[in-house]
């Protein structure tokens, strides 16, 4: 993951939840391209474009509340989607995150000021995220979940640890 | 410390924990349903391809079918079967009933453990004193299967203090709606909830359940209540063994809020959300056509009872279908000796089998969209259960609806 991502954003507002972000007719899936097919569906065509378009999505508070499903995040990912900012994550959705390697960023500020389709820049490891010139801080990721984040998710970072385990023994 | 901490702290071997750190901590329970179980036996055998660490820890329910109603869904059944015989995990098939509770009535769930699970209503075990959360697939195929563990964020408490009493008509379930309304969708975020007070000390087990319940829908993470006696004499009632009870030490809490039950009215969760919580008497009125006792918090023996006592001597509405699903095989054969399956089939209700109900339209429950919904269901998102609306509410109030044709305030019903 490059210290630095971003691009033009599309803006939800409160409380987006999993049913809208993923139906759950679709979760036999895992495949992070067929699932993304299926992103934002329930709000229609236009707003799927503006999402496979856009590698930032802005949200209010309680984004990605509702069930567990990982597909949640691993939709956007296929989706093309590289970072989230939002005033705040729903706790599972961000967990997820996480483990699937998707930048998510609380920071209430960055998520009022930025407008829909403005440039939004995240800096992960600074703590820095830029709206249309504006910089705006929040606390970075503790260096055990960095450390997931960058690998790419929990399995790329286990697969890594197993790798290095297996050359130490040999 | 408070309860989680002492918990996560044993978990993870540390002498203590302090919210905000994260912590690797040993998994005591892992809880897969069989929507769940599909994805997390996809990952594990294509991505990990590890051995499992604690097979006899790992839990699987086939819940969300009773029966598959497509070949396609009958092959992931049958893979899933597969994979849990394979490994050797404890496996209840289609039938069995809701997977929270045969989780708990097999005496999977044990106070001061770690009890993880796919769906975002796990941390209803926290009814037993546990420390119980929601994860993604991922955490149990990369960490939870292979080496028994899973890493948490050290979540700060917020402790909820209920007193008062409630009127004739009003439930625990009402209140448990009420609070939800209160303290708001996201009104928690990252949280752990105790709680307590006198209203709540005063339920039993699966009354205090509807409230650990809520805990996902206010955005915590975790939600408990501290085992005391009553928690005990169950639990030893249930599996025959009398549990430790690991209690918090009653610091260490970020905040707390009270509320009083008294005067509540019987409450209604309206579409769109959760959250959105009113008086039955502001939505009375509204026609529906289809009622269910089921899904995580409803279907238990509690429900069907306050049930029959709206339906003994009266008919469902002509135009109302009322389904109802027992949440484990034990409840239906306690509602068979207490003459409540006779009850509400002479009715007009229909009796469905052991499992989460219609809960995302799966096996029932798929609505116009014109249709309207009132159950005791957890969730009422729109397309959930395909088209149309969906209030939740308590057992009292959905049965005295489907009476009425409309949503209908239970309290003329229990006169």
């Amino acid at each position: 993951m490059e210290a630095r991502l971003g691009g033009p954003c599309v803006k939800f507002g409160d409380g987006v939840n999993t049913d809208v972000i993923i139906p759950g007719r679709y979760l036999v899936s895992i495949d992070p391209a067929e699932l993304a097919e299926h992103a934002f569906e329930p709000l229609g065509p236009e707003v799927q474009a503006r999402v496979r378009s856009s590698p930032v999505i802005v949200a209010g508070s309680n984004f990605g509340c509702g069930s567990a499903r990982e597909q949640a995040a691993t939709c956007l990912i296929g989706a093309g989607v590289r970072a989230v900012v939002a005033r705040s994550f729903a706790r599972v959705f961000f967990r997820n995150c996480i483990n699937t390697g998707l930048l998510a960023v609380e920071c209430p500020a960055a998520a009022e000021a930025a407008r829909d389709g403005d440039e939004v820049w995240v800096d992960h490891r600074a703590g820095r995220v830029e709206v249309a010139g504006q910089s705006f801080a929040f606390t970075p990721y503790p260096e055990s979940l960095r450390r997931i984040l960058e690998s790419g998710g929990l399995i790329p970072y286990l697969k890594q640890i197993l790798a290095a385990q297996a050359a130490r023994e040999r | 410390m408070n309860l989680v901490e002492k918990i996560l702290a044993r978990a993870s071997g540390r002498a203590r924990v302090t919210p905000g750190e994260v912590v690797v901590a040993d998994v005591d329970r892992i809880l897969l349903h069989d929507l769940s179980c599909y994805l997390t036996a996809r990952v594990f055998e294509e991505e990990v391809r590890q051995p499992v660490c604690h097979p006899d820890r790992v839990v699987v329910v086939f819940d969300h079918h009773f029966s598959p109603p497509t070949e396609e869904q009958a092959r992931m059944l049958q893979e899933n079967r597969a994979w849990a015989r394979r490994h050797g995990f404890h496996l209840f098939d289609c039938g069995s009933g809701n997977i929270h509770h045969v989780a708990l009535h097999a005496g999977f769930i044990r106070p001061g453990t770690v009890v993880v699970g796919s769906d975002s209503h796990t941390p209803v075990h926290g009814t037993l004193g546990c420390f119980a959360t929601g994860l993604g697939n991922y955490s149990h195929a990369a960490l939870g299967l292979p080496f028994g563990k899973a890493w948490f964020r050290v979540p700060e408490l917020v402790r909820i203090e209920l007193e008062g009493t409630t009127g004739l008509g009003v439930t625990p379930r009402d209140v448990a709606l009420f609070l939800t309304g209160q303290i708001g969708e996201g009104g928690m975020v990252y949280r752990a909830l105790e709680f307590a007070g006198p209203y709540l000390e005063g339920l039993e087990v699966f009354d205090r359940w509807l409230f650990p319940l809520i805990t996902v829908d206010v955005g915590a993470k975790s939600g408990h209540v501290q085992p005391d006696e009553r928690t005990l004499s169950f639990l030893a009632e249930l599996t025959g063994e009398r549990p430790e009870a690991v209690r918090g030490d009653g610091d260490d809490v970020a905040e707390v809020r009270g509320w009083t039950v008294d005067g509540l009215e019987p409450q209604v969760a309206c579409p769109p959300t959760v959250g959105n919580v009113h008086p039955v008497t502001e939505s009375a009125g509204v026609p529906i056509q289809w009622a269910e006792l089921g899904g995580h918090g409803g279907g238990r023996l509690q429900d069907i009872r306050l049930a029959a006592r709206v339906l003994r001597g009266r008919r469902v509405h002509p135009q109302v279908r009322f389904n109802v699903v027992p949440s484990s095989r034990w409840v239906f054969t306690q509602a068979l000796r207490e003459g409540l399956v006779e009850d509400l089939h002479r009715a007009g209700a229909t009796w469905f089998p052991p499992s989460t109900g219609s809960n995302q339209a799966i096996n029932m429950g798929a609505l116009a969209a014109d249709e309207t919904m009132v159950s005791t269901h957890a969730r009422n998102f729109p397309g959930r259960n395909g088209g149309g609306r969906m209030y939740l509410a308590s057992a009292l109030t959905v049965a005295a609806s489907a009476v009425a044709g409309c949503l209908a305030d239970p309290r003329e019903f229990v006169r």
